[in-house]
C-alpha cells in the first residue's frame, strides 16, 4: 500500500513529542531484542546449506541487513510517532509506526497510575507513565519516554482529577 | 442473632451430607483401578481403603465445618475459617457490591444455597457461605440490603419487599422458554456422540458402513442413491440434534427466569438445575446490549443484556437481563436501567462505504498471497481458496449494511452484525477510554477504526465504529465520545 500523505503533519504538530533521550532507549533495546532473529536466521541458513544445499550466506545477509534497518532506521521513526497532549480533562497519547493508534483517557476514568522504569530506561534518566482504566479494551494505556521529572509531575497532576467515586 | 463474632453461627449440616454425596463418584471410579493394583483378591480391602478415605475426608470435612463460622453484625460480616491457621475476615457492608444465591441439584434437594459476596476488589471469591439454609440467605441479603438504603433494620422490611418482588419486570413463561430454546440451536451434543462414536468405533464392523456390502452387487447407480440418502438423513440427524440440544441447555439455563427489582437493583432468578439469584446493581449497569438474529430478527424478538463491574460467575461481567422479548416488553426493563431504547435502524448514521473496498482489498492481498506461496511450493490447494471468493465479496456488504451510529444526547449506540445484529446502549459517562486505530490498509483508503474501552465489556468483541472518514473519526474521538 503507497504511503499517502495524510493530516499526520498537522495532528504531529500539536503534539508533544517524547524526550530525546527515549530514542536511545529504543534504539538500544532494538539492538538487544534483534539478536533473536538474528541467530534464528543464522542458524536457518546453517541447516538449510547444510541439509539441502542451498547457497550460503542469504540467510545471514537477510539477517544482518534487518538487524541493521531495525536498529539504524526504526528506532527513530517510531520515535517520531510518539506524542502526546496533556488537556484540561483528558490526556491523548498517539503512537504506532505500522498500526497507528490515538488514545484518549478522561483522567476522572483513570484507576491507577504507574511510573517504570527498566535498567536502560533509568540509564537514560526516562520513565514510563502508566495509565490504568476499567475499560476491557486497551485497559492499560503505556506513555514511555517522559523525563523522570515529568513523568512524576502528570502523574501528581492526574492524581489530583481522580475521584474517590469509581462507578 | 448472636451479639459478636465470637459466638457466630455455623454453616447448614447439610453442606456436610452434599460435600459426601459429590465424593461419592470419586470413590467409585476409583475402585477398579484400586482393585487393579492390589490384585485380584483385594476387593475387599479396595472397598476397604475407600470407606477409610471416605471417612478420613469427611471427619475433616466435619472439622473444618465446626471452625467456620460467620457472624452478621450491624456494619459488617465477620467470617473465621481455618483449622490450624485461623483466618478472620471483615467484610463492611459499605464495601458489598454484590451478593449473589446459586444453589446446585443437591443443594436444592436440600433447600440450601450458597452465597457468594462481591466487594469489587480484583480477586474472585471474596467471601463465600457454602452452604446456608434458604431463609438464612434471604436475612442475609435484606439485612445488607437495608444497610445499603440507609435504614437500620426494620423488622418489616422482608415483608415489604416480598410484596415489591410479586411485581416482577419480565418473566419467561415456558412456552416462551421453548421459542428460545428453539432458536439456540447448538452442536455441542455433537461432540459428545462423536467422542461416543470414537469410543464405539472398534467394535462396529468396518464393513457396516460399506453401501456395497449391503446390496452385494456392483450396481453403481443403486450405491449413489443410497451415498446420498445417507448424505440427507445426517444432516437431517444433525438438524435434529441441535435443535434438541439447543432446547435442552435453554431450558436448564433459563427455567423459570424471573427479573425483578429491588430498591439498589434488578434481580434475576433463573434454573432448572442449578438455580441462581443474582443481584445486578443498577449503579454500576455500564452499557445495555441489545441482540437478535438472522432470524429471530423477523418475528421481533431480542435479547437483551447488561454490561456491569459486578460479576456473574463464569460469564464475567456479562449478564442476561431478558433471553427473549419483544422490543415493547423491554422499554419497561431499559427504563429501570435509565437508557432509552434504540432508534429505528434507519436513523443510524453509516461508516464510510470504504469499508467495503477496505475488506475486500484486504481479503485480496491474503488470497493474492495464499496464491502465491502455494505456487513456490507446488501445491495445489491454495487454488480453492478460490471457492470462497463470492463469500469474501459478499459478507463486507452485508456488515457495511448493518453497521452505524446514532447519538442521542449522551447516550451513543452503536449498531453492528448481519447474522446476529447487535446494538450498544452506551451512555458517554461511562467511556473508559476512546482509541482511534489504523492499519496499513486502512491509512491507504483515509479511514481509521474508532475503539471504545468501556468497563465490562467482553475482551473478544470490544464496542468498535469501525472505518470512519478520517474526519468524521476524528471529530468523534475530540469532540464527541470523550471531553478533552
Amino acid at each position: 500500500m503507497v504511503e499517502p500523505q495524510d493530516s499526520a503533519p498537522v495532528e504531529q504538530a500539536e503534539l508533544i513529542a517524547l524526550d530525546s533521550r527515549q530514542k536511545h532507549v529504543l534504539r538500544i533495546r532494538a539492538a538487544l531484542l534483534g539478536f533473536v532473529p538474528l541467530a534464528m536466521l543464522c542458524v536457518a541458513d546453517f541447516l538449510l546449506n547444510q541439509e539441502l544445499g542451498f547457497p550460503f550466506g542469504w540467510g545471514v545477509g537477510l539477517g544482518v541487513l534487518l538487524y541493521i534497518s531495525a536498529v539504524l532506521v526504526v528506532p527513530g521513526r517510531r520515535y517520531r510517532r510518539w506524542g502526546y497532549r496533556a488537556g484540561a480533562n483528558a490526556i491523548r497519547i498517539a503512537s504506532g509506526l505500522l498500526i497507528r493508534k490515538e488514545t484518549v483517557v478522561p483522567y476522572v476514568r483513570v484507576q491507577h497510575i504507574d511510573v517504570s522504569r527498566g535498567p536502560i530506561e533509568r540509564a537514560f534518566g526516562v520513565a514510563t507513565l502508566t495509565l490504568h482504566t476499567a475499560g476491557s479494551y486497551n485497559s492499560i494505556v503505556d506513555l514511555p519516554g517522559l523525563a523522570i521529572d515529568d513523568a512524576n509531575r502528570m502523574r501528581d497532576e492526574i492524581r489530583a482529577h481522580i475521584r474517590q467515586d469509581l462507578a | 442473632m448472636s451479639e459478636g463474632p465470637e459466638n457466630g453461627s455455623r454453616l447448614h449440616p447439610a453442606t456436610l451430607a452434599i460435600r459426601a454425596i459429590e465424593r461419592l463418584p470419586q470413590l467409585v471410579l476409583g475402585l477398579p483401578a484400586a482393585a487393579y493394583f492390589i490384585g485380584d483378591s483385594g476387593i475387599v480391602i479396595a472397598l476397604l481403603l475407600a470407606g477409610v478415605g471416605l471417612a478420613a475426608s469427611m471427619l475433616f470435612a466435619f472439622i473444618y465445618w465446626r471452625r467456620f463460622t460467620y457472624w452478621v453484625g450491624d456494619e459488617q460480616l465477620v467470617i473465621e475459617s481455618g483449622i490450624l491457621n485461623r483466618n478472620r475476615r471483615t467484610i463492611p457492608f459499605d464495601r458489598i457490591q454484590d451478593i449473589s444465591l446459586e444453589q446446585k441439584l443437591l443443594a436444592r434437594i436440600f433447600g440450601v444455597s450458597i452465597v457468594r459476596i462481591e466487594t469489587g476488589s480484583s480477586g474472585g471469591d471474596e467471601g463465600e457461605l457454602n452452604c446456608v439454609s434458604g431463609a438464612e440467605a434471604d436475612r442475609l441479603r435484606d439485612r445488607i440490603r437495608a444497610y445499603r438504603a440507609g435504614n437500620v433494620v426494620v423488622k418489616n422490611a422482608v415483608e415489604e419487599r416480598a410484596a415489591d418482588d410479586d411485581t416482577p419486570l419480565y418473566v419467561m413463561s415456558f412456552a416462551r422458554l421453548i421459542i428460545a430454546g428453539l432458536f439456540n440451536f447448538s452442536l455441542v451434543f455433537l461432540a459428545i456422540l462423536g467422542g461416543i462414536g470414537q469410543y464405539m468405533g472398534s467394535y462396529v464392523p468396518a464393513n457396516y458402513l460399506d453401501p456395497s456390502q449391503w446390496i452385494g452387487g456392483d450396481q453403481d447407480t443403486v450405491i449413489g442413491l443410497i451415498s446420498a440418502l445417507s448424505v440427507v438423513s445426517f444432516g437431517i440427524f444433525l438438524l435434529i440434534i441441535g435443535v434438541i440440544s439447543g432446547l435442552l441447555r435453554t431450558v436448564a439455563q433459563d427455567f423459570g427466569f424471573r427479573l425483578t427489582r429491588t430498591e439498589t437493583g434488578l434481580r434475576r432468578q433463573r434454573g432448572l438445575f442449578t438455580r441462581t439469584d443474582v443481584v445486578i446493581p443498577l449503579r454500576r449497569v455500564q452499557a445495555g446490549i441489545l441482540s437478535t438474529g438472522i432470524i429471530k430478527r423477523i418475528f421481533g424478538w431480542n435479547a437483551l443484556a447488561v454490561q456491569s463491574l459486578g460479576s456473574d460467575g463464569d460469564a464475567g461481567t456479562h449478564h442476561e437481563i431478558a433471553p427473549l422479548a419483544k422490543r415493547d416488553e423491554l422499554v419497561p426493563v431499559l427504563d429501570e436501567l435509565s437508557l432509552p431504547p434504540p432508534p429505528p435502524a434507519e436513523d443510524f448514521t453509516r461508516v464510510s462505504t470504504k469499508m467495503i473496498w477496505r475488506s475486500w482489498a484486504q481479503s485480496g492481498i491474503a488470497l493474492a498471497l495464499a496464491l502465491i506461496i502455494g505456487s513456490v511450493f507446488g501445491e495445489a490447494w491454495p487454488w480453492l481458496l478460490l471457492l470462497l471468493v463470492p463469500v469474501l465479496l459478499v459478507i463486507p456488504v452485508l456488515r457495511y449494511r448493518a453497521h452505524g451510529y446514532y447519538f442521542a444526547g449522551e447516550i451513543l449506540f452503536v449498531r453492528r452484525g448481519f447474522w446476529r445484529p447487535r446494538v450498544t446502549i452506551l451512555p458517554l459517562a461511562k467511556v473508559q477510554s476512546a482509541t482511534l486505530v489504523r492499519g496499513p490498509v486502512q491509512r491507504g483508503f483515509h479511514v481509521a477504526t474508532l475503539a471504545i474501552g468501556t468497563a465490562g465489556a467482553s475482551r473478544a468483541l470490544p464496542l468498535m465504529i469501525g472505518d470512519l472518514e478520517m474526519g468524521t473519526a476524528r471529530h468523534l474521538l475530540a469532540g464527541r465520545v470523550v471531553t478533552q
